[in-house]
C-alpha cells in the first residue's frame, strides 16, 4: 500500500508564494493531474514530492511515512523529467538498470527486469544504443523506462509530453495511462496541457498562483467548476455577468437567462458551455448577431454577440440540408440552453484568491 | 569564409613555425665556442642530452613537479569548478572574476610576494621564531615550487572544468538521485564521466603550462632546483650553446607532446565507455 500524502504543503521564494497551502491524498493506484496555468507551482509541487525542493512548510507522506526531511535517493519515487533527463553517457540498458543497480539488485534479475522493461515501452531489440541514436519518442520511452522499471512507490511525470508532436503525444498518452493502470502505480502527473489531463486522469488538480482551486473527477471539473477560474480554464466556456435578483432568475443584459444553482442574491456570473446552446431561428431565450462563422472539419464553431455580450456556440459540423448550415456572419438567431447547462458562479474581483 | 583565418595563419606561421623550424634547424648544429655553432646536420646535441645524467634529473624533476601540480590543481580545481559552474546570477560572475583575479598578477610578483612570505626572514619564520620553533626551511624547497605553480595554473583547470561542467544539465544530476544514487555514487556515475572532456583539457593544458615552467622555479626552487624551461634559458643566455639549448627545448616538446597525448588516450578509453 503505498499512497502519496501531501499535508498543507507551502513554499516561498523570497516574496514570491510559490506553493501555497496545497492538501492533497492520491491513492494507491491513481493517477493525479496537477493543471494550471504556467507559474502556478506545479512542478514546484511536485519537485518538493521527489525532495529536490524543501517545503517552507507543511510535509509529504509516501505509504503512511513521512518524508519531508528525506533527501531525494531517500525516498521511494521515480520521475520521468521534462527533457527526459538521460543518461547521454550510457546505453539504453544501463539507463534503464541504473535504479536497479543503485537498488543492489543482482545482475541476473536485473537484466531480466530491464528486457522485460523495454518489451513494456516497445523498445525491445534497442538496449544496447546510444541515447543520442534515439529519436524524441524513443527517448522519451526510455525515460519511462527506467522510472517503471523500479516499480516506484510513487510515480512522478513533470511535463513528459510536451517534447512530442501532437500525433505521438496522443499515442504515448494512452501508452502512459495503460501501462500505469496495469502495474497499478500512485502517480502525479503535472501537464498545462488540459486535454492531456482530462483523458489521462483519475483525478484532476486545478492550480492557480500556487493554490489549489478545485479538486475533482475530469466530469467534476468540467460540468460542475467551483468557480469562473476552473470554468474558463478548462475547455472553453461562456462566462455572462448579471445579476440574480431572485432564486431562479438570473439577468444578464436585460434578459433573463436560464440558469441552476444556488447563490445569494446579487451580482453573479453565468457558465454555459458553448456545446450546450442550442441555435434556433427564433423564440429562444437570448436573441444574437452572429459574427464569424469557423468550419474546423468535424465540428463548427458560430460566434455571436449579444445583449449578455459575446458568446460562443460549438456545434457538429450541420449536414447539407439543414438550415444551421446555411448561416453566415450578419445572420439574427436565438440561443436556448436548458437550466442544468446554466451554472451560477461567484463573481470574483481580479487578482483575489479565495 | 577561408580568407578569415588568413590573419591567425600569417600570425602563426611568423610568430611560432618560423622560429621552431629555425630551432629546429639549429639543435641539429654542432656547439663552437668562437663561431656560436658550425652548421652540421647531425643528433650528437640530443645524444649528449640524454646521456648527461644532470639533464635526465633535470627532467625528470620537470616531470614530478607537472605531475604533482596537475594532479594537485585537478583535485582542488573540480569542486571549485563545480560550485562556479552551478552558481547562477550575480555570485558567479563575482566568482569567476576572483577565479581568474591571480591571472592578473604577474608570476614573477606573485613568487616575489611568496619569497616576502616563505623566506628564512619572511613573515611566517619571523613568527615562527617569535614563538620558539625556530626556523623552517620553507622557500627553496621543491613544495615551494609545486605550491607556486599550482596557484598559477589552478585558474586555468578551474574555468577549462566549468565550462563542461556547465553542459551538464541539473536534471541528469537530479534524475541520478531521483533513482536512489548518493551524492557520491552520483558524481562518480554521472558528473565525472560527462565532465571527461573537462578533465581532459584541463588537465593537459595544465600540464603543458608545468612542463615550461620559468619564472616560479627560478624564483621559489633556488639555484639547486632545475627544470626544463630554465636550463634551456641557460644554454642560450649563459652558456651561448644554442645548438644543445635547441636539443633541450626540442627534447622538452616531444616528452610534453606525447605524455600529453597519452595520458588523455588513457583517459578517454578508461572512463568514456
Ligand atoms: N528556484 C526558484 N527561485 C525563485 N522562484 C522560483 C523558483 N522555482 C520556481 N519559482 C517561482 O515559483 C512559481 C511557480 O513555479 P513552478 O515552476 O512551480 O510553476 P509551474 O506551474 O511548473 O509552471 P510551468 O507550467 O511554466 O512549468 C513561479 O512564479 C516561479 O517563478
Ligand atoms: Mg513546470
Amino acid at each position: 500500500m503505498t499512497n502519496l500524502v501531501i499535508d498543507g504543503l507551502r513554499r516561498t521564494y523570497g516574496a514570491t508564494v510559490a506553493v501555497d497551502r496545497v492538501d492533497l491524498e492520491v491513492a494507491q493506484g491513481e493517477l493525479v493531474a496537477l493543471l494550471g496555468p504556467s507559474g502556478c507551482g506545479k512542478t514546484t509541487t511536485l519537485r518538493m514530492v521527489a525532495g529536490f525542493v524543501q517545503p517552507t512548510a507543511g510535509r509529504v507522506l509516501i505509504g503512511g511515512t513521512d518524508v519531508t526531511q528525506a533527501p531525494p535517493y531517500g525516498r521511494d519515487t521515480a520521475m520521468v523529467f521534462q527533457g527526459y533527463a538521460l543518461f547521454p553517457h550510457m546505453t539504453v540498458a544501463e539507463n534503464v538498470g541504473f535504479g536497479l543497480e543503485m537498488r543492489k539488485i543482482a545482475r541476473p534479475e536485473r537484466e531480466t527486469r530491464i528486457t522485460e522493461a523495454l518489451r513494456l515501452v516497445r523498445l525491445d531489440g534497442y538496449a544496447e544504443r546510444r541515447i543520442s541514436q534515439l529519436s524524441g519518442g524513443q527517448q522519451q520511452r526510455v525515460a519511462l523506462a527506467r522510472a517503471l522499471v523500479v516499480n516506484p512507490g510513487v510515480f512522478l511525470l513533470d511535463e513528459p509530453l510536451s517534447n512530442l508532436d501532437a500525433r505521438l503525444r496522443a499515442e504515448v498518452r494512452v501508452e502512459i495511462r495503460a501501462l500505469q493502470q496495469r502495474l497499478g502505480l500512485t502517480t502525479l502527473f503535472v501537464t498545462h496541457d488540459q486535454e492531456e489531463a482530462l483523458t489521462m486522469a483519475d483525478r484532476l488538480v486545478v492550480m492557480d498562483r500556487g493554490r489549489v482551486r478545485q479538486i475533482g473527477s475530469p466530469e467534476e471539473l468540467y460540468e460542475r467548476p467551483a468557480d469562473i477560474f476552473v470554468a474558463s480554464f478548462l475547455g472553453r466556456c461562456n462566462i455572462l455577468s448579471g445579476v440574480l435578483e431572485a432564486p431562479g432568475s438570473f439577468r444578464a443584459g436585460g434578459l433573463l437567462l436560464p440558469s441552476a444553482g444556488e447563490r445569494p442574491r446579487g451580482p453573479a456570473a453565468l457558465a454555459v458551455r458553448p456545446e450546450r446552446i442550442d441555435i434556433r431561428p427564433d423564440g429562444g431565450c437570448l436573441p444574437g448577431r452572429l459574427t464569424m462563422v469557423t468550419y474546423l472539419g468535424g465540428m463548427t464553431e458560430f460566434h455571436l454577440e449579444t445583449p449578455a455580450g459575446p458568446v460562443l456556440v460549438t456545434k457538429p459540423t450541420p449536414a447539407q440540408g439543414d438550415p444551421l448550415r446555411a448561416l453566415v456572419a450578419g445572420d439574427t438567431v436565438h440561443l436556448d440552453w436548458h437550466n442544468s447547462f446554466g451554472r451560477l458562479l461567484g463573481i470574483e474581483p481580479e487578482g483575489d484568491l479565495p | 569564409m577561408a580568407a578569415l583565418v588568413v590573419p591567425a595563419l600569417l600570425l602563426v606561421l611568423l610568430m611560432m613555425v618560423a622560429p621552431m623550424a629555425l630551432l629546429f634547424r639549429y639543435s641539429l648544429n654542432i656547439y663552437s665556442a668562437t663561431d656560436l655553432m658550425i652548421e652540421a646536420v647531425t643528433l650528437q646535441n640530443y645524444v649528449a642530452a640524454v646521456a648527461d645524467p644532470y639533464y635526465r634529473e633535470v627532467l625528470a624533476t620537470t616531470l614530478r613537479t607537472a605531475f604533482l601540480a596537475t594532479v594537485i590543481a585537478l583535485a582542488a580545481g573540480f569542486p571549485a569548478a563545480y560550485v562556479l559552474a552551478r552558481m547562477q546570477g550575480r555570485w558567479k560572475s563575482i566568482l569567476t572574476l576572483i577565479t581568474v583575479f591571480p591571472l592578473m598578477v604577474g608570476n614573477v610578483v606573485r613568487a616575489a610576494g611568496w619569497m616576502a612570505l616563505l623566506g628564512n626572514t619572511g613573515v611566517v619564520n619571523t613568527a615562527l621564531k617569535a614563538v620558539g620553533i625556530g626556523s623552517v626551511q620553507l622557500m627553496y624547497t621543491p613544495g615551494a615550487v609545486v605550491a607556486g605553480i599550482v596557484t598559477v595554473v589552478l585558474p586555468y583547470m578551474i574555468l577549462t572544468l566549468a565550462a563542461v561542467i556547465e553542459g551538464i544539465p541539473r536534471n541528469v544530476e537530479e534524475a541520478a538521485l531521483n533513482m536512489g544514487a548518493g551524492p557520491l555514487t552520483m558524481f562518480r556515475r554521472v558528473i565525472l564521466p560527462l565532465s571527461l572532456p573537462g578533465v581532459i583539457a584541463g588537465s593537459a593544458l595544465v600540464f603543458i603550462l608545468c612542463m615550461n615552467a620559468y619564472a616560479t622555479p627560478v624564483l621559489l626552487g633556488g639555484s639547486r632546483f632545475k627544470m626544463m624551461a630554465p636550463a634551456v634559458y641557460d644554454q642560450f643566455v649563459r652558456t651561448t650553446n644554442w645548438p644543445f639549448g635547441a636539443a633541450l627545448a626540442f627534447i622538452l616538446l616531444l616528452v610534453t607532446l606525447g605524455l600529453t597525448m597519452a595520458g588523455s588516450a588513457l583517459l578517454q578509453r578508461r572512463y568514456a565507455r
